[in-house]
């Protein structure tokens, strides 16, 4: 079929969450003639939670470490390596907490593709949930954007209904919802579903 | 059983436990660089090599925390 999308692919920010035909990108079940039209996260701004725990967690030692020696005269109990050894456990940890969320921030991912929709979800360690639909079995789609933050910032989240085995996939927070909603109209009024 | 021996036997028994908490934690370390490896097999995109580096150097950190432990504790 011919390509009737203006949009030429465009090499895709290693951090972006919203891309037309990204270029570089392909997933596990993609087939060969199967172009990604959109790649999705959620907005950038879902991280700031963690973020600043994870800025308090890597502060703390640096404040309140010098405090509760002064304060409790730890060193008179506890040996000097293992008050080594637990800075160096809380940093790693902290390492840790941030490299797992922004692991699961990073993969989580929804994909539109000329021929079907894809929702690819990780939930915790070593559990995936891949759900998609034929772009021919969507039935409805709708998108809200309420509240302060996604109203300035326009990110929301869009529903699919589909005549699918998944009855709905949601895309959960994702930038310009809007203009996701009207990408997919577009695609599927062009025939891209095969 | 003076006291010297008591503090010695229950100072060898916190540093046994603290390294059994450091080993668990670097089978979490695993856990995350197999997370990783799985994630990118789903998703091919160029910019999880930093990824794949990090979530080891996170694993390496924390073996090295398990040496440091059993060196100066």
């Amino acid at each position: 079929m011919e390509d009737q999308n203006p949009v030429k692919p465009q090499s895709m920010s290693p951090l972006s969450a919203f891309a037309e035909r990204p270029g570089g990108v392909r997933f596990e079940t993609q087939e060969s003639k199967e172009s990604v039209e959109l790649f999705l996260r959620q907005h950038p701004i879902v991280n700031l939670g963690w973020l600043t725990t994870a800025a308090i967690l890597l502060a703390v030692p640096y404040f309140a470490l010098p405090i509760l020696l002064r304060m409790l005269n730890i060193t008179q109990y506890v040996p000097m390596g293992y008050i080594i050894v637990a800075s160096a456990f809380w940093y790693l940890a902290t390492f840790g907490f941030i490299l797992t969320n922004f692991i699961h921030w990073f993969f989580n991912i929804y994909i539109v593709t000329n021929e079907r929709i894809v929702d690819i979800d990780f939930y915790y360690l070593l559990y995936k949930h891949f759900s998609e639909a034929d772009l021919s079995k969507i039935q409805d789609i709708s998108y809200t954007s309420s509240g302060i933050l996604p109203t300035m910032l326009d990110f929301g989240n869009v529903y699919i209904q589909t005549a699918a085995e998944t009855p709905v996939l949601e895309f959960d927070k994702i930038p310009h919802p809007e203009r996701v909603v009207q990408t997919i109209r577009m695609i599927r009024e062009r025939g891209g579903a095969t | 059983m003076n006291d010297a021996a008591l503090m010695s036997s229950a100072m060898t028994v916190v540093k046994i436990l603290v390294i059994i908490g450091l080993v668990i934690y670097s089978f979490f370390a695993v856990i995350v660089v197999r997370q990783e490896q799985l994630m990118s097999h789903v998703l091919e995109e160029s910019s999880e090599t930093v990824l794949r580096i990090l979530v080891k150097i996170h694993l390496l950190l924390s073996v090295a925390l398990i040496l440091l432990a059993f060196i100066i504790l």
